[in-house]
């Protein structure tokens, strides 16, 4: 997206091919129908101010919005805001707000509320917000309608970030001056979203309805949407053969269970809708220990690496290789870098250049269940092939944590997201001021270079879009040089879902704010 | 009174041994990796040094380790397990959740093993080394050594997968909208496999104890009295050795109705029935140590219950027990 | 009664040659794994999901990652057979202690002994060992701990039983008033005396820690670096509908070598005539 001054225009206009298209077509059906959906684990609170973990941003982000709204490109749409502005040096942006917009209680919804949400309450309660917001001098309302960001330095990603799940909108009227997190309002949320909180059994299922003062006209044309707590996948495959549910959101069901579930009648089966997460898996190598700090050493063990037995036996074909440590769906992508295909003589070659001896290397499999039990077990066996005596260390999910916070391991696997921008997501796992102990979730690896580091600095505050692209290209270049971790995979989550239930996923965080947009035919 | 007094006795006993466990319990909890204070927040989904604080104080974890040993005696002793960041909700909450599944289930794989146990140990001890004796010892022996797991695995990779007889998982149809007795058969229709998983183990040992102490009853005097005296030879069998070699049988039975819940963490865990075993599981794929050790307790303390119940019925069955 | 005398009473029956073949066999494999498969169980070989005598490479079929199920068996065995043992000795190393220590005190060392005891075998062995397992972090040492610490307390009511029953004999006395220390009586003297109920009871504990250590690899708790023949039966338990060889060939090596070695221990037992209490 350029930063031209309003792009009112073309966003509206792209917004109503993509999105907006369908309360067009929408009108002219017969509205109504219940969605039937699979939640797995069953969150454990749905206001996405306060629970950011995947379930309740499932629930929660088609009861709140953002002020934009993501295609599959990570193109804006308007939402909540329906144009805005940025400044061409990046050092203010201005949003102005969609009118007769009301929350579900029937209050008007005002930039009174952007400025709470965002610089009172989700500063307190969204760590990730907190981030974003490092950059941001003040956030002020001009009138009822308007919002201005002044900055402390360009951002470059900004607009980015008014996505729901970072960003959600929150009613002033009903947290302003309340201890958050002990809110009633919480159990039972207050949003501008198209469909609202009705009811939830805990343990059984969740239901959203209709809000029939949605802002957007035609929409949602879906009564209800039933989120079922199921906690068993073989479970949750079953209720979905058996017609109890009608989608079965990636993750919910065993990969090898996908193949023949997508292959029943009335299904469909997509990898969209995880744009925005853009999750990659990679290994953490430690770059203090003894062999691995060796650069040889972390290029050998890329080369001995079988990236696609890996894909096809862990994930049964759900997953991508990573020609790159930047996700496709992240900007400024490129595959034009020193890439790795197997090549375990190489490794070898390179091994023996480092003087490895032979001396054991730990391995931390990811303590998430099965397939991250088989992924380790295929990658200890191709490390083996090339001669790298490899132990896996037995841990669980505090374990793990606690050792990768506290840099005692060699390789560790693990995965995160890359939110569409490099400055969000990529930048943390390298930059030297990001090696901070005590966390899993930063530059676990210890890998420091300058020119890596000045890199990042300078892509995140340059607004050129060339200049930008050419920045981080060098950086993937680098990276690929010097493989501060080996990246693995662009994973895939697949939505399984009956093929009469149209417009499901409209956007890049999918089911997290679609369902109220979805219809049934 | 001398009966009560032995009672009291064991309720005492039992009291102890479930204070000793706990006190395990809590040194367990510290022995489990990392920081417990950072476990916790790192469930809680947050690790910084201001939520760490808030943990400590909240748990006493700054306490002398006697102190903290001693406010969770007396949670405990209050039905306060603890509290599970990763489900939100207290532990004993989630236990009692989840209780009558496990209940329904080791009640009837008790009762099944016994039945069929009893039986089959009558039949076997009828004619000692006939073909029907073999057989069944056999049979018995199988069931003995086979791991409970593998046996349940087979029983659906026959019943459910091959036959499409019996449900796999779970303890009722997902989506189907029963009611009534159709609601009743479906459950125990789902019922079926885990029972006859959790009672193999118990079918072979009481199978070949009741044959056993069968044979060694019909040895003794007083039978061989009801003989002279020309009683029927069921008669004998039923009235007079049945009922001798039962007390046994059924004594151990008690003792292994604790080990029982045990062995339902494996049972539910291969049929996702939803009992305190799968919680256990699920805990421990989790590590979620405060659930799982509350869920250790609570298990223990029923293993406990069986005991004393068992010694109860003992003391009403057996005058000899009157101390 | 004298050796030999002992093995003829108990090869006297077919059952216990054929356990003694079978146990010899599984032995003599997991002696010889690595010069069967010196690429060890994990080396993925073959194509996934492959069913037996599909291809003679793999005589059982392949596993989820394309491994040898027969290489799994015969590594397997060596995990199996060495923590079943392992485990058995610290089992009865504990019992016989604890055991000997309350027989040969009485009184009220006897009394809290016992109590102690009590309490250990009260609580359901299984999850015991599960939670031991789960917190001190899955490897073979802590599964061996774990075995150990569920399965004494029988051997401990043994030995005391025997221990009560010897302490008073006239061998015990002489030996006291020859001036001999307590531990060196217990030892030397009474404990050979109870060798031979021992041995059988540790028999069939070697069978019970076999089942004890595959229930636990199935459950995930094994140690991540040896094959075992419980892990492969929990690694088949989600692909049942796929591959029911996965499940069923582990499964059956378990049941054969626990079914071996009851057999051993029960003929041993009625060949010494000791009333040793099994199960």
């Amino acid at each position: 997206m350029d930063r031209r001054a309003f792009l009112k225009l073309a966003a509206t206009a792209s917004g109503t091919a993509v999105l907006s298209g369908v309360p067009l077509m929408a009108a002219a059906q017969a509205k109504g129908g219940v969605l039937n959906v699979v939640v797995q684990p069953e969150p454990p609170g749905i206001m996405i101010g306060i629970f950011q973990n995947v379930p309740s941003q499932m629930v929660g982000g088609n009861i709140f919005e953002g002020l934009l709204r993501f295609d599959a490109d990570l193109k804006p749409h308007p939402l909540l805001a329906e144009s805005w502005e940025s400044a061409a040096d990046g050092m203010s942006h201005s949003f102005k707000l969609k009118e007769n917009v009301l929350w579900h209680d029937g209050k008007p919804f005002t930039s009174e509320d952007v400025v709470f949400s965002l610089d009172k309450m989700l500063r307190e309660t969204h760590p990730r917000v907190r981030n974003f917001l490092t950059a941001v001098e003040s956030i002020t309302a001009d009138g009822p309608y308007k919002v201005d960001f002044k900055m402390k330095h360009p951002f470059a990603p900004f607009i980015q970030s008014f996505e729901v799940g970072s960003m959600p909108m929150l009613p002033k009227h009903l947290y302003e001056g309340t201890d958050y997190a002990g809110n009633p309002v919480n159990s039972a949320p207050i949003g501008t979203g198209p469909l609202k909180f009705a009811e939830w059994q805990k343990g059984s299922f969740l239901k959203l309805v209709a809000n029939e003062q949605y802002h957007e006209e035609g929409l949602p044309s879906i009564e209800a949407v039933y989120f079922h707590v199921i906690p068993d996948g073989a479970s949750r495959a079953t209720a979905y053969e058996t017609g109890k549910v009608d989608v079965l959101p990636g993750g919910s069901v065993e990969y090898f269970d996908i193949e023949r579930l997508s292959q029943l009648p009335n299904t469909e089966i997509t990898t969209k809708g995880w744009e925005f997460q853009g999750s990659q898996c990679f290994l953490w190598l430690n770059n203090t220990s003894k062999w691995v700090s060796d650069k040889r050493v972390r290029q050998a063990l890329m080369f001995a690496l079988d990236r696609e037995a890996m894909r096809d036996i862990a994930f049964f074909g759900y997953a991508k290789v990573a020609p790159s440590p930047w996700n496709s769906s992240t900007k400024y992508y490129t595959e034009d870098i020193r890439q790795y295909p197997r090549d375990v003589e190489k490794a070898k070659e390179l091994l023996k250049e480092a003087g490895y001896d032979g001396s054991p290397i730990r391995l931390l499999p990811l303590p998430y269940g099965e397939t991250w039990q088989r992924l380790a077990e295929i990658a200890r066996e191709n490390l083996s092939e090339a001669g790298i005596n490899v132990e896996f260390t037995a841990t669980d999910v505090a374990g793990w944590n606690q050792r990768l916070g506290d840099k005692d391991y060699d390789i560790a696997f693990s995965y995160m997201s890359q939110y569409g921008d490099p400055a969000l997501g990529v930048a943390r796992l390298y930059t030297t001021s990001n090696i901070i102990k005590g966390s899993p979730w930063n530059n676990v690896s210890a890998f420091s270079n300058a020119d890596l580091d000045a890199l990042f600095d300078a892509g995140a505050r340059e607004v050129d879009e060339e200049k930008r692209a050419r920045i981080y290209q060098d950086a993937q270049a680098l990276i690929a040089e010097e493989v501060p971790l080996a990246w693995l995979f662009e994973m895939i989550w697949p939505t399984i879902h009956r093929a009469n239930i149209k417009n499901l996923i409209s956007s890049a965080v999918g089911l997290n704010d679609s369902l109220g947009r979805a219809r049934i035919e | 009174m001398n009966r009560l007094s032995f009672l009291i006795g064991r309720i005492c006993q039992g009291i102890l041994a479930l204070f000793a466990i706990a006190t395990l319990n809590f040194f367990l909890i510290r022995a489990a990796p990392g920081d417990p204070a950072a476990v916790m927040a790192g469930e809680a989904g947050a690790v910084d040094e201001k939520f760490l604080q808030v943990v400590r104080l909240q748990y006493g974890l700054d306490l002398p380790i006697l102190q903290q040993w001693w406010i969770y005696i007396s949670g405990i002793a209050r039905l306060d397990l603890g509290y599970s960041y990763r489900q939100q909700a207290s532990v004993a909450s989630l236990i009692l959740e989840r209780l009558p599944a496990t209940l329904v289930l080791t009640i009837c794989a008790f009762v099944f093993s016994l039945v069929v146990g009893v039986t089959l140990g009558v039949l076997a001890a009828r004619k000692p080394g006939s073909l029907t004796d073999r057989l069944i010892g056999f049979l018995a022996l199988i069931f003995y050594a086979a791991p409970m797991y593998w046996l349940a695995l087979m029983a659906v990779l026959i019943f459910s997968i091959r036959l499409g007889w019996l449900p796999a998982f779970g303890y009722q149809s997902i989506g189907a909208d029963y009611h009534g007795l159709e609601a009743l058969l479906d459950r125990m229709r789902h019922l079926v496999l885990p029972t006859l998983a959790l009672s193999f183990f118990y079918v072979a040992i009481y199978t070949r104890m009741t044959r056993a102490n069968m044979i060694a009853m019909s040895q003794m005097a007083f039978v061989k009295t009801a003989r002279a005296k020309g009683a029927g030879e069921t008669r004998i069998q039923l009235r007079h050795v049945l009922r001798n070699a039962l007390l046994p049988v059924v004594t151990l039975a008690g003792l292994q109705a604790g080990n029982m819940v045990g062995g339902a963490i494996m049972t539910e865990t291969v049929f996702a029935w939803p009992g305190v075993g799968r919680l256990m599981f699920d805990a421990l794929m989790q590590r979620d140590y405060s659930l799982l050790l509350g869920a250790f307790l609570i298990t223990a303390a029923l293993a406990i219950i069986f005991n004393i119940i068992t010694d109860i019925i003992y003391t009403l069955v057996d005058p000899r027990i009157a101390l | 009664m004298t050796r030999p005398n002992l093995l003829h009473k108990m090869f006297s029956r077919a059952d216990v040659w054929l356990a003694t073949l079978v146990l010899l066999v599984i032995v003599a494999l997991a002696v010889a794994a690595p010069l069967i498969y010196p690429k060890g169980p994990w080396a993925m070989g073959g194509r996934p999901f492959l069913g037996p005598a599909g291809d003679l490479r793999f005589p059982l079929g392949t596993d989820t990652n394309g491994r040898n199920i027969l290489a799994g068996l015969i590594w397997g065995g060596r995990v199996s057979l060495v923590i079943g043992l392992v485990s058995t000795a610290v089992a009865v190393s504990i019992g016989v202690l604890i055991g000997a220590v309350a027989g040969y005190a009485g009184g009220r060392v006897d009394a809290a002994l016992m109590r102690f005891t009590e309490i250990f075998q009260v609580v359901p062995g299984f999850a015991l060992a599960l939670v031991l397992v789960a917190v001190l972090q899955p490897s073979a040492g802590s599964i061996v701990l774990a075995i150990g610490v569920v399965s004494w307390p029988p051997v401990t009511r043994l030995v005391r039983a025997e221990f009560l029953s010897l302490r008073s004999r006239d061998f015990v006395y002489a030996a006291q008033l020859q001036g001999q220390s307590s531990l060196r009586i217990m030892f030397r003297q009474i404990l050979p005396n109870v060798a031979s109920p021992i041995i059988v009871m540790g028999s069939l504990m070697v069978a019970t820690a076999i089942l004890l250590e595959s229930s636990l690899s199935f459950l995930g708790l094994g140690d991540p670096n040896r094959m075992s023949w419980g892990f492969m039966v929990g690694a088949s338990r989600t692909v049942l509908r796929q591959a029911w060889w996965m499940a069923t060939f582990p499964g059956l090596a378990i049941a054969v070598t626990v079914l071996a070695l009851n057999v051993l221990g029960e003929a041993l037992n009625d060949a010494l005539g000791s009333q040793s209490g099994k199960r």
